[in-house]
């Protein structure tokens, strides 16, 4: 049931004592970095767990202006992995790691596995991208530490993915949400039913936000269960928080971060069960401590225990990010709110992007959908029919009419990193 | 039953032109087309001589394609022959969704092609009114 039940179930109070020790040490071990040593040269140990609001924030323009080294609390020696964002624009973000906070990654990662019902016996392959990216790596090393035999494959190539599946007997995999779905068109192009001829039983999904709906979707697809899970990089990667058995939001390991819900305008902290920005101290890192640090993920703590028996609380599935938010024509919109209408409705299909343009000082939101080669019926009747139908259903999802036009398929960018659906094509 | 092609096709250049390369490419023979668009997509109709090898081949190439009925009856080169025909479906409650037409050999006639998909009643309408239907292979080789 439990990877370490000790610590998994243990009383919320004790939970919190173990937090105030291990964020005072933080805090302290944070002091030996040139960012914290001037941010919390006026803290000192905290009395209880409720003083960390007193403690300032950290933002993504904090670690970019650390660049390379502000962030690091010990000598460079120590150091044995560096991951990084992918810096488009300016510096990107660079996170370090000793030995041992490697270990405690892994073990946070085996811990995630085990709770969705993965073992040692298992046979893991691992579809994300390795390299600087943390969700290839991540997951790796908690797989090893579970026991599992792993399958360092990497993204892409289906063809692939499904001949080492079908020959080693894969049964969980680490996969991104979208390109679940374009691997199990794969095989069905190549006569693959994965019901019945491949011996998967788990996914890990995560790394991109996605809904209940298209989770349920790859369930039905595959038949097996698929978990959600959330993570970042500035925090370690994969495994902050995982989805039990119970499948009802993501258990957050309170003995590696602490969580708080702000008002991303007021910085105000919310009470649990209401949604806002995620804050996380990650208080169980050596390298690089980030105190308070704003994700910019929306989410909220659902407040009621959890019948799996571990006491740790959980998060919702994150709704978007507000940096991801769009506002068309002064309408706030989440690119989530239009995967979810667009997964609602069975005949169109699940590739699409979003476009937005600007014409006569008015935003313009349009949606192009790959065509539904199997529900195609061969008139244009009924296209417009379907066209008018996701159109009345992003208007009243989102507040804004939207146009829809169907595509070719397989014209749309292969998603088989992080799927870009959105595309904002107005003069910034 | 004889069936023409219906094509799902992107409004933009090069679209309609990456279809007929395939048909070429196979040395399949169009007879007849019709296309109708909706803004930014439309679909295209084809009638061609071999429209299975034609599907087969299209889906190949992930085309967006399927199979229509069609029924594809002949009429005289004169002013007149498609008004009667149609007043003669219509008086039967027959609604036709698509058609077109192209003029035989002989140029002395046309054939009418009637997408009958959804009325299967239309086979029998036809041969009520003494419609000259076309056998299947006439329809693909005239
Ligand atoms: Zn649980």
């Amino acid at each position: 049931m439990f990877w370490q039940k000790e610590i998994e179930t243990a009383p919320h109070s004790e939970i919190q004592k173990l937090q105030l020790r291990m964020l005072n040490d933080t805090i302290e071990r944070a002091k030996k970095s040139k960012f914290y040593s001037k941010k919390l040269q006026n803290v000192n140990q905290l009395k209880n767990i409720e003083q960390i609001q007193e403690l300032p924030f950290t933002t993504k323009e904090d670690l970019r202006g650390g660049f390379p080294y502000d962030f690091l609390a010990v000598d460079l020696g120590e150091v044995v992995r560096l991951h990084s964002s992918s810096g488009t624009t300016g510096n990107p973000t660079v996170v370090y790691h000793t030995a041992q906070d490697l270990q405690s990654w892994a073990n946070i990662s085996a811990r995630c596995m085990y709770a969705a019902g993965a073992r040692k016996n298992d046979i893991f392959q691992n579809t994300m991208g390795y390299g600087l990216f943390t969700g290839g790596l991540g997951f790796h090393y908690g797989a090893e530490r579970l026991g599992m035999m792993t399958i360092p494959i990497g993204p892409g190539n289906s063809k692939r993915q499904t001949w080492f599946m079908q020959n080693f007997g894969t049964t969980t995999v680490h996969i991104l949400p979208s390109y679940a779905v374009r691997l199990y068109h794969s095989m069905k192009e190549d006569g693959i039913d994965p019901k019945k001829d491949l011996k998967l039983k788990i996914f890990f999904i995560g790394a991109e936000p996605h809904t209940e709906e298209l989770r349920r979707e790859i369930q039905e697809l595959y038949g097996l269960k698929a978990f959600n899970s959330y993570g970042l990089s500035e925090i370690s990667g994969p495994g902050v928080a995982f989805e039990c058995g119970e499948q009802d939001g993501m258990h957050i390991w309170e003995d590696f971060v602490i969580p708080e819900i702000i008002d991303p305008d007021t910085l105000e902290v919310l009470p649990d069960g209401q949604e806002g920005e995620l804050v996380l101290t990650a208080i169980n890192r050596r390298a690089m401590p980030v105190i308070r640090y704003r994700t910019r993920d929306l989410t909220k703590i659902l407040p009621s225990p959890c019948a799996c028996g571990r006491t740790h609380r959980k998060i919702a599935r994150i709704k978007g990010r507000t940096d991801d938010m769009m506002i068309i024509n002064g309408v706030n919109i989440f690119p989530i709110q239009i995967e979810k209408t667009i997964m609602n409705i069975p005949e169109a299909s699940k590739n699409y992007i979003i476009e937005i343009a600007e014409k006569n000082y008015m935003d313009k939101l349009s949606v192009k959908i790959e065509i539904n080669d199997e529900a195609f019926d061969g008139t244009l009747e009924d296209l417009e029919k379907l066209k008018h139908k996701i159109e009345t259903e992003l208007k009243s999802e989102t507040g804004v009419s939207p146009i829809v036009s169907f595509v070719d398929q397989g014209t749309l960018p292969a998603a088989e990193g992080k799927a870009k659906r959105v595309y904002d094509l107005r003069k910034k | 039953m004889p069936f023409h092609l219906s094509v799902f096709l992107e409004n933009k250049p090069g679209r309609l032109e990456k279809i007929m390369k395939v048909l070429s490419e196979h040395k399949i023979n169009l007879s007849a087309m019709s296309l109708a668009s909706a803004g930014n997509f439309g679909v295209v109709k084809l009638l061609v001589d071999d429209p299975q090898k034609a599907f087969d081949e299209l889906k190949k190439q992930k085309i967006t394609v399927t199979k229509r009925k069609i029924a594809a009856v002949v009429i005289g080169n004169v002013p007149g022959a498609f008004y009667d025909l149609l007043r003669k479906l219509s008086d039967r409650g027959t609604n036709i969704e698509d058609c077109y037409g192209f003029l035989l050999n002989d140029g002395k006639t046309a054939a009418i092609v009637l997408e009958i998909e959804n009325q299967p009643e239309a086979e029998k309408v036809l041969k009520d009114i003494d419609a000259n239907v076309l056998d299947e292979d006439k329809i693909y080789n005239y």
